[in-house]
């Protein structure tokens, strides 16, 4: 099943009724861009840069803040880089702080180039023109429902006022393509920490720094952009002990929670350096909030024949996304 | 197994496992209790307790993972942060003042669990648990001879971390080599489920963390489909005599709520010789003979029996001597077209 | 979907009235989180008795009071001040009344914000040394007082540990050194709390302890670090001393549990041969393990998982072994509320 959005009204199935603590999720400023609650408890989130994996988030319609998404990739394909770059470029639009780690300056400057926004996107859908976003069948469970009508509650409920207010209103969502390079005056303004080798853990200087640059910046938004944790090219060979990385989420996690309300991460992860049967990784993902795990498809005209695609119009899908646990539902 | 067989066994084995479990004339003087999740050894430490008391044997509780002493427990040693060598001395302290009051001249020290020494990062690398237990046994102070039983339970299912030394044998090998006991646990419910499914040619079941199911920890319900009122825990028993030669047998050993805590007899059965685990055939001697039973009724009433007896059959007269038949021979008469040849044939 | 009641009626006897010195697990896997469970353990030693009582008074409840001491390592206390509302608990009230007690396992273990960390003399090397510039104080968040800030706002008052940085968390453990002596301070950190509350009690109350997730503390240091499965075993058997039950929430997934169990032994890693073997010494050791994982069949609409109360393999203290064990369904709805049913119930 493609995910795209479709303009759905909005299903009154859902008993809306049923969140009475809405407020009690400390809102972010209205005012703020790239923030908006949950049509699911009204807790703020922010976008992943990928409308149909935002649409997946447990019904949020967006990563909640203060969580941290945990991206593994199976296979050799770099499907959860594409995913990262466009959470990457979805904050440097959103002109939130970028922080990335591991990677050099090179990895910020193929971030993909911007179309519009989804929802000026979604217009000119009928034309269905060519369409280079990232898409991926996810095997979702008992969530499509829910997404399906986040997807539609942003719109304004009052009909009459929906396009001005879409007009006014900042996006929430980018639409990015992949073959273009991403020009934003704010580009700049991304920060790369490097790991240093050293004899301890070498993720101590990451977080000094993230706490550094968090607690001194305290009204802006962060992204903590991991991409490829533990991948050996990158990370010295005593990353992984797990005094090392279990600490080191640990007290990402610390630091999210303290600043719930402006940080968000993601982190993908190689699978086949790191299986999901080790305890290490199980681990890993016990630390973080939620789990998405894709299995890219072989590519051959078999799978393309038997794939997925409902109509001869859409492209069959690249892969699969296991849902491992919904990001967030109660924690 | 002919029935004489059986209860020589049966005497033979329960006076065994009365002795051992008693600690009569020191049978063992060291017991290995393999437990598992699914069979727990506490039943069976209980029962070594409320013997013990009945005999007046003092018993000294080693405690890894005990953590108030029990009912019926003469002496509580807490191991935490001690080293091997302080536990043995400790084990040896607390009966000193017993010892020299004389009243009791047998002892009974349990070890509740020896994994985590086995375990344990702070043991230093000389560790020998060889010389460890013995120094337990073997008293320190040879000036009153007292009788020491030993019973260590090991749970077989904590996974064994990997030795420092890779050519010394494995902790648990070394266990079972030492004692001269070694009772392993089952539950009686998983007992009666595996054979009712090795008689029926299937797999047997397997229950807990063998499920090798994510969240399963423990398989251990009280209604296990299909095995009724099965409590009590089942012992194997494999006990090395002086002789050198084994003994195999398995026991059962009711729930403590079946009995009062000072029922002198022995409470232990043969499995063998439990109902639930060996129905006893179904011997009908109405129903001797053996006819395949349906829905048809293939027997005969009397009154068909008396009647198909009194049918005279065709050429019943035949038979008889005096019959036109003369007992049976063919009556024939020629006819012209029959080709008869009085050299060749004949009647 | 009606509101549930906050302990729903098959769970009540499990939860509430845990026998003296016992130990209670729980275990949880990836997709089955035991918080709901915890919050409900809360619930049942810490609610009014009465529920058309207002709550918050006085009354004690068959006159024995229960105090809990909870130490999170996964979770903040913000979590669980928002979740236990949503029962009807104040958490930050019962913490003024010493009914309740938050040590926070999370936001400082492994990693102190330098402004908040001990003093230079006693911070572990490599541990976050104290930076020598007072960090820039930060302004309090979009709405005061309700996200946790544990930026503290007594920032200049160094070296004052004891200090009560936020208000409803006792103690912030921060894990320093290796090896024993590390675990020893944390333990000291903890019994301090419990001392603390227990100097209010009277004969006959109850304070029950949780531990959230201990076995954290096992993964994150490990064997290398001079911490194995027994010295974290030995650690709670010390913190349950002081307590009158211990809950513990566990982690018991697949890859923790069953790559050392199997036969193949020597394919397990350190961090899983050390889990398992924590988890299942600590099952041994339990009165009652309450597991839960996700149902069998994948996903459902109306079940969230799956929840399997035994016995655990521990000497029972007191005669009656009257647990009752059972396998029930649970569903938690979006309220927060959570239904318990058989199979075939609903």
């Amino acid at each position: 099943m493609s995910f795209r959005k479709r303009n759905i009204s909005l299903s009154p199935g859902v008993d809306r009724n049923a969140v009475p603590n809405a407020t009690a999720h400390p809102a972010a400023p209205v005012s703020t861009p790239g923030i908006r609650p949950s049509p699911d408890d009204g807790r703020p989130t922010t976008s992943t840069g990928t409308r149909s994996l935002d649409n997946l988030l447990a019904g949020h319609a967006g990563l909640p803040m203060g969580k941290i998404l945990l991206v593994e990739e199976n296979g050799t394909t770099d499907f959860a880089g594409a995913l990262l770059r466009y959470y990457a470029a979805e904050g440097v639009i959103q002109e939130q702080k970028v922080h990335v780690i591991g990677v050099p300056e090179q990895w910020g400057r193929s971030l993909p180039g911007l179309i519009g926004s989804v929802e000026s996107l979604d217009e000119k859908r009928s034309d269905r023109r060519k369409d280079d976003r990232m898409k991926i069948a996810w095997r979702y469970e008992r969530l499509g429902e829910f997404g399906a009508v986040a997807g539609s509650r942003d719109a304004p409920n009052n009909h009459g006022e929906q396009d001005a207010a879409a007009k006014e209103a900042p996006a929430f969502c980018h639409a990015f393509d992949l073959t273009k390079r991403l020009t934003h005056p704010s580009i700049t303004n991304m920060s790369f920490i490097p790991l240093m080798p050293s004899r301890e853990s070498p993720f101590l200087a990451i977080l000094k720094r993230l706490q550094t640059e968090i607690t001194s910046s305290a009204n802006t938004i962060h992204r903590i952009v991991i991409p490829s944790l533990l991948n050996p090219t990158i990370y010295p060979p005593n990353a992984c002990q797990p005094e090392h990385v279990l600490q080191f989420f640990h007290a990402l996690k610390a630091l999210m929670s303290a600043h719930g309300t402006r940080v968000t991460a993601m982190i993908t992860m190689p699978l086949s350096l790191y299986p999901r049967s080790s305890g290490l990784v199980r681990w890993i993902e016990l630390l973080s909030d939620g789990v998405i795990e894709l299995c890219p498809f072989p590519h051959s005209a078999d799978a393309m024949a038997t794939s997925g695609a409902a109509t001869s119009q859409e492209e069959p899908p690249q892969g699969l996304g296991v849902y491992s646990e919904p990001p967030a539902i109660r924690d | 197994m002919a029935p004489i067989n059986l209860s020589h066994r049966r005497t033979h084995n329960l006076l065994l496992i009365s002795k051992l479990l008693s600690l009569r004339d020191t049978a063992s003087p060291l017991t290995l209790v393999l437990d598992s999740l699914e069979q727990p050894a506490t039943p069976l430490l209980k029962e070594y307790i409320r013997r013990a008391k009945l005999s007046k044997v003092h018993v000294t509780l080693v405690a890894f993972e005990t953590l108030k002493q029990p009912d019926g427990v003469d002496a509580f040693v807490s191991t935490r942060r001690k080293s091997p060598a302080d536990i043995v001395k400790e084990v040896s302290a607390v009966y000193q003042p017993v010892a020299a009051s004389n009243s009791s001249r047998r002892r009974l020290i349990l070890i509740d669990s020896i994994n985590p020494l086995l375990n344990s990062k702070r043991v230093d690398p000389g560790f020998d648990l060889s010389s460890f237990l013995g120094s337990i046994i073997a008293p320190t102070s040879p000036s009153a001879k007292i009788d020491v039983s030993l019973v260590v339970t090991h749970h077989q299912d904590v996974p064994e971390l990997p030795q420092q030394s890779p050519y010394s044998p494995s902790p648990i090998s070394v266990l079972t080599y030492l004692a001269t006991s070694i009772i392993t646990l089952h539950s009686f419910s998983h007992v009666l489920a595996q054979k009712a499914a090795r008689d029926r040619s299937l797999a047997p079941p397997v229950f807990g963390l063998e499920e090798e199911q994510e969240g399963i920890l423990l398989g251990r319900l009280d209604r296990l489909a299909g095995t009724g009122q099965a409590e009590g825990i089942v012992i194997e028993l494999e006990h090395r005599r002086k002789s050198g030669r084994g003994v195999l047998e398995w026991y059962l050993l009711p729930p403590a709520s079946r009995y009062s805590p000072q029922h002198p007899k022995e409470i232990v059965t043969l499995l063998d010789d439990n109902v639930l685990y060996n129905p006893p055939m179904e011997r009908d001697p109405s129903a001797g003979d053996e006819e395949p039973t349906s829905t048809f009724e293939l027997g005969l009433t009397d009154r068909q029996r008396r009647e198909r007896e009194g049918v005279v059959l065709p050429y019943f007269d035949a038979q008889h001597n005096d019959g036109p038949g003369e007992g049976g021979r063919i009556l024939y008469d020629m006819g012209e077209e029959d080709d008869f040849d009085e050299e060749e044939d004949e009647i | 979907m009606p509101s549930q009641p906050p302990l729903p009626p098959l769970l009540a006897s499990y939860v509430s009235n845990l026998p003296d010195s016992s130990l209670t697990l729980v275990s949880s896997i990836l997709g089955a989180t035991s918080n709901w469970l915890v919050l409900r353990f809360l619930h049942a030693a810490l609610s009014a008795p009465n529920p058309n009582v207002a709550f918050g008074s006085d009354e004690p409840q068959n006159g024995i009071k229960k105090k809990v001491v909870l130490v999170s390592f996964m979770r903040s206390y913000e979590f669980w001040r928002t979740e236990a509302k949503r029962l009807g608990l104040d958490l930050a009230r019962l913490a003024d009344k010493q009914q309740f007690a938050f040590i926070d396992g999370l936001s400082e273990l492994f990693y102190a914000p330098q402004a908040t960390s001990t003093p230079p003399s006693i911070s572990p090397a490599g541990l976050g040394s104290p930076r020598t510039t007072l960090p820039m104080r930060s302004p309090p968040g979009a709405v005061p007082g309700r996200s946790p800030q544990p930026v503290p706002t007594a920032r200049g008052v160094r070296g004052n540990v004891t200090t009560k940085a936020e208000p409803g968390i006792a103690k912030k453990l921060q894990f320093s050194g290796r090896g024993l002596a590390s675990l020893d301070a944390l333990e000291k950190d903890i019994s301090s709390v419990i001392e603390q509350q227990k100097s209010s009690m009277e004969d006959g109350d109850e304070l029950l302890l949780i531990i959230d997730q201990p076995d954290l503390l096992l993964a994150a240091t490990g064997p290398s670090m001079g911490i194995g499965a027994t010295e974290i075993s030995e650690w709670i058997t010390a913190l349950q001393q002081s307590a009158h039950a211990t809950v513990l929430t566990l982690a018991t997934d697949a890859p923790l549990i069953q790559n050392a169990s199997t036969s193949d032994v020597k394919m397990a890693t350190p961090l899983e041969t050390e889990h398992a073997a924590l988890v299942i010494g600590l099952a041994h050791r339990a009165q009652s393990v309450m597991q839960l994982r996700t149902l069998d069949t994948g996903a459902a609409k109306d079940v969230s998982g799956v929840l399997r109360i035994s016995r655990g393999g521990g000497l029972n203290t007191s005669e009656k072994e009257n647990l009752e064990e059972r396998e029930a369904l649970y569903f938690i709805q979006r309220d927060g509320g959570v239904r318990v049913f058989g199979r075939g119930e609903s």
